[in-house]
């Protein structure tokens, strides 16, 4: 089949993701290098180059170990003159942070975009933090796109604009435009056969330091200054006209709730300003639009980036209307649509329609009443094991409601996922590798505590290296836990140094050896262990927390989503295979006690609650529910049958020749522990 | 201008993104046709909340499809704004009721998936009967089956499931999009056998 993403021209039409559109956007304005770490909402742009670059002449792509590397190198490849294009994350940006503030004063070759994918709401973050007040500082100029064919088409502008006024560009996109599906219609890519680097030196601009920085710091306001004057003319800002004496300033995606808001509401025809770059503005451009209006409202998300710059412009001016903007629409939380709608309701005092009443009203009053649904680890994770684990080790059940005392440190991953009930297993979560920073110094503050660090091995190799150096030079004490499952899981399953082997089954060239690489760091306790085998880890646990200093348990055992994705693969490749010999776990009903060991401590997913269609009421002392093993999510971990106190989970294996074998989960684990 | 508005709810695993994806593909052949919808799409994980929208827009006429204020169009749906809710999971039709009025269609399955207070014993899940009846009081559209014993039955697997529903959008709704195209993309796609199979299927019930 046709694959448009890389083959598509002018006029075709497809389906696409917002972040496929960027990313096609990318491509048709030339780029020859493309970089990204992860995250959230903007992973899908570098990977949409990224799996169809051996179809793309001339394409570099790169999932970078942090953002700062991933945006030094795209100035790197911009000073060789290659066209650019770096993702991240809204919190990627604090860690680009750095070269961003020096983009200015060097200024780019070829053009330079930085897409940034926003997440009110943070659904996906740990902060709702809006990247575009670091233009303020940065000087880089914000464009944003309001739906699917300005993504592409204005990411293709922003690459002229880095390059014509020498500004590295902040594309800023929030996920419901970089999750929103839907039709896009293709330009003709660039010609791709002469991409090639050429780096020429350039000392004026790329040596910054004493005179020089200044010099060069004059030479980017005079650029900004002849910016401004360009957004007063661009295409990608929009007057409205009308005669109405109200005017609506909005961006993004807020825009388009904006446009239907008017529609629903049949609002009539207000003076609308769209803007497309949202910074720099240009105070002869929002003056033009002034005239005429006594109300001025800006309907946008978070804390009022366009209000801020509008209204000093409005008091430089003069204006003499008013101006709204976070006095209507939230600061915090994602702005819906729906809170658009009420929004501009309220404030022309048009009604909303009775089903949309009705509808929210309703919502309000079954928010409360649904169980919440949040989110846990796959059936079969090794994350899992290792939160039990943990628990255990801690004497903490959650049938029992006992506290723990051990503190325990998160971080970001699949295994924060550890901080929701039933585990609660973490005391803290903000930002990547603040678990064991935070972590060593509450050991050195506070040393009555036991304390454990979590890190996954893509948080790990981000930014934890000099956290954990520094850890060991300072004699903290903490028991640091490594959840080393060979990707970078959340946000869709990218290569780490420590992945060994692709999907596809071919080995990894260069992978980091874990323990070769802890110990030159000064580790001299480390013990790798598979985190499912829940029983010996907790012993582990509690063992290594009786020594002093840094220990580190690396909890090896691949995420199992890509392992079962490569063993599906494998069998499609060699169907004549012999199949590996089978087991399958089954709750035995008249055994089971309802303990909750496994159903809700464990909490797998896979043993789930069936209503017992034979026990009626006349049949006295069986429970008209039972816990079994639901055979078609069970991926076979075995964890459950570990834990079982009361030997209810029983094994049976299938060999080839069709003999089955049963055993029975032994022993109990809190027995077990108490004797280790 | 007419619309037609799809919300579609469930589980990661379940195959949501890839039943909005299908219906959207079905919009591509007409200029004055255009389709969107925010997903969320949950982290890499299974079982989180996930849902698709799908907005489909017939524009009567060119002009109206080049003037700046019909044709930008929000990503989501407003409270109240859908034609169809789709869910494949009991209480998270409950949830995505938010999107439906009085002359919606829903069309969930019964097959329950238990959130972790209910598990341990700090809510309790809803018997079907309940939330068919409070979503009586809205509308009175409502199809529920169990896709995933219809799946399980049918095809020993799970993943037709979503693609079973869609059979039951065209054979219950009004949905404007011919069901031929859907076939088409069907056939075009990966599993085109079982995937035609369980849509016929779900067209029948
Ligand atoms: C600074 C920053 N960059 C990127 C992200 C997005 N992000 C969230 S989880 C995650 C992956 C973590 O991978 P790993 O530590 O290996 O844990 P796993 O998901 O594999 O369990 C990333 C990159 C983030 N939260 N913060
Ligand atoms: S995606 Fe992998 S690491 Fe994440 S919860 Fe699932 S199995 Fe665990
Ligand atoms: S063996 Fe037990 S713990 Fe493992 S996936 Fe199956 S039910 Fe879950």
């Amino acid at each position: 089949m046709k694959n448009l993403f890389v083959d598509g021209k002018k006029g075709d039409r497809a389906i696409v993701l917002g972040n496929e559109a960027i990313a096609r956007g990318a491509l048709e304005a030339g780029i020859g290098y493309a970089s990204m770490y992860p995250g959230t909402p903007a992973s899908e742009i570098i990977i949409a180059l990224d799996k169809n670059k051996s179809r793309i002449k001339n394409l570099y792509t790169e999932f970078s170990l942090n953002e700062q590397i991933s945006l030094h190198g795209a100035i790197g490849a911009s000073w060789s003159g290659i066209r650019s294009l770096c993702a991240m994350k809204n919190v990627g940006f604090n860690v680009a942070s750095e070269p961003a503030h020096f983009l200015a004063y060097t200024g780019v070759k070829a053009g330079l975009v930085v897409a940034i994918g926003s997440d009110p709401g943070a659904p996906s973050s740990s902060n709702e933090q809006d990247d575009r007040w670091y233009s303020l500082h940065t000087y880089m100029p914000v464009i944003e796109p309001s739906n699917i064919q300005e993504a592409k088409d204005y990411t293709e502008k922003a690459f002229d604009i880095s390059e014509e006024f020498s500004f590295g560009i902040m594309l800023m996109t929030p996920s419901r435009l970089c999750h929103n599906a839907g039709t896009l219609i293709f330009g003709d890519p660039k010609e791709r056969d002469n991409i090639k680097g050429d780096f020429k030196k350039d000392p004026d601009n790329y040596l910054n330091l004493f005179s020089m920085a200044v010099k060069n710091h004059k030479k980017y306001l005079e650029r900004y200054e002849l910016l401004k004057r360009y957004t007063a003319a661009s295409e990608l800002n929009r007057i409205i006209k009308s005669d109405s004496r109200i005017g609506f300033i909005s961006s993004g995606i807020i825009y388009a709730h904006l446009m239907e808001a008017f529609r629903m509401l049949n609002a009539g025809e207000h003076k609308i300003l769209k803007l497309g770059i949202t910074f720099p503005l240009s105070e002869e451009f929002i003056k033009r639009f002034f005239k005429g209006l006594d109300e001025v409202i800006i309907v946008e998300e978070a804390e009022g980036f366009l209000e801020f710059q509008i209204k000093k412009i409005a008091y430089e001016a003069g204006f003499k209307g008013r101006i709204y903007g976070k006095d209507i629409f939230a600061a915090y939380g994602e702005l819906t649509l729906d809170d658009v709608i009420t929004g501009i309701s309220r404030f022309l005092k048009k009604p909303t329609p009775v089903y949309f009443d009705e509808a929210l009203n309703r919502n309000s009053a079954t928010c409360g009443r649904i169980p919440q649904r949040m989110g846990t680890f796959c059936v079969g994770c090794g994350h899992r094991g290792t939160m039990y684990s943990l628990l255990k080790a801690a004497g903490f059940s959650n049938t029992d409601g006992k506290g723990r005392d051990f503190v325990i440190a998160g971080d970001i991953g699949c295994y924060t996922l550890g901080l929701l009930p039933p585990y609660n297993a973490m005391d803290w979560l903000t930002c990547m590798n603040s678990g064991l920073s935070i972590a060593q110094a509450i050991s050195l503050a506070d040393k009555d505590k036991k304390i454990i660090a979590l890190v996954g091995d893509s948080t790990f190799f981000h930014s934890g290296i000099p956290v954990l150096m520094n850890a060991v030079q300072n004699n903290a004490n903490v028991l640091y836990i490594i959840l080393d499952n060979g990707w970078t899981a959340m946000t869709g399953h990218q290569k780490t140094p420590s992945t060994q082997k692709d999907v596809n089954g071919s080995a990894i060239p260069n992978p980091v050896n874990l323990k070769d690489l802890l110990r030159s760091l000064g580790v001299s306790y480390i013990k790798t262990i598979d985190p499912n085998s829940v029983k010996r880890f907790s012993v582990l646990i509690k063992s290594a927390l009786k020594e002093q200093g840094i220990k580190v348990i690396i909890a090896k055992r691949e995420c199992i989503l890509q392992e079962e994705r490569r063993n599906k693969l494998m069998r499609l490749k060699n169907p004549l295979q012999k199949p590996e010999p089978q087991a399958i776990y089954e709750i035995q009903k008249e055994r089971c006690a309802k303990c909750d060991e496994c159903f809700v401590e464990l909490a797998c997913p896979a043993i789930q609650l069936k209503k017992d269609e034979q026990a009626g009421p006349s049949i006295a002392g069986i429970a008209k529910e039972y816990y079994y093993i639901d055979p078609a999510s069970c991926v076979k971990c075995g964890v459950c049958y570990e834990v079982c106190p009361n030997s209810a989970i029983r094994k049976v294996e299938f060999n080839l020749t069709g003999e089955m074998d049963v055993k029975r989960s032994m022993g109990k684990l809190t027995e077990l522990i108490i004797t280790a | 201008m007419k619309r037609f508005n799809i919300a579609i709810a469930g589980l990661g695993g379940q195959g949501i993104i890839t039943a909005g994806t299908i219906l959207k593909n079905a919009a591509l052949n007409s200029e004055l046709h255009d389709v969107s919808g925010s997903e969320r799409r949950g982290g890499a994980q299974r079982e989180g909340y996930v849902e698709a929208l799908v907005k489909y827009i017939f524009y009567d006429s060119l002009d109206e499809l080049k003037d700046p204020r019909k044709n930008v169009h929000s990503p989501v749906i407003q409270a109240g704004g859908a034609d169809v809710l789709i869910s494949l999971e009991p209480i998270e039709t409950l949830r995505a009721a938010y999107y439906i009025n009085s002359r919606s269609t829903v069309i969930f399955s019964t097959s329950p998936h238990l959130p972790i207070s209910v598990r341990m014993k700090k809510d309790t899940y809803p018997a079907i009967e309940e939330i068919v009846k409070e979503l009586a009081i809205i509308t009175p559209k409502i199809y529920y089956y169990d896709f995933n014993k219809l799946s399980i039955d049918n095809f020993g697997f799970l993943t037709p499931r979503n693609i079973l529903a869609l059979g039951v959008l065209f054979s219950k709704t009004g949905i404007p999009i011919e069901k031929e195209i859907v076939e088409d993309i069907l056939a075009k796609g990966s599993q085109s056998e079982n995937n035609l199979k369980a849509f016929y299927l779900g067209l029948t019930l």
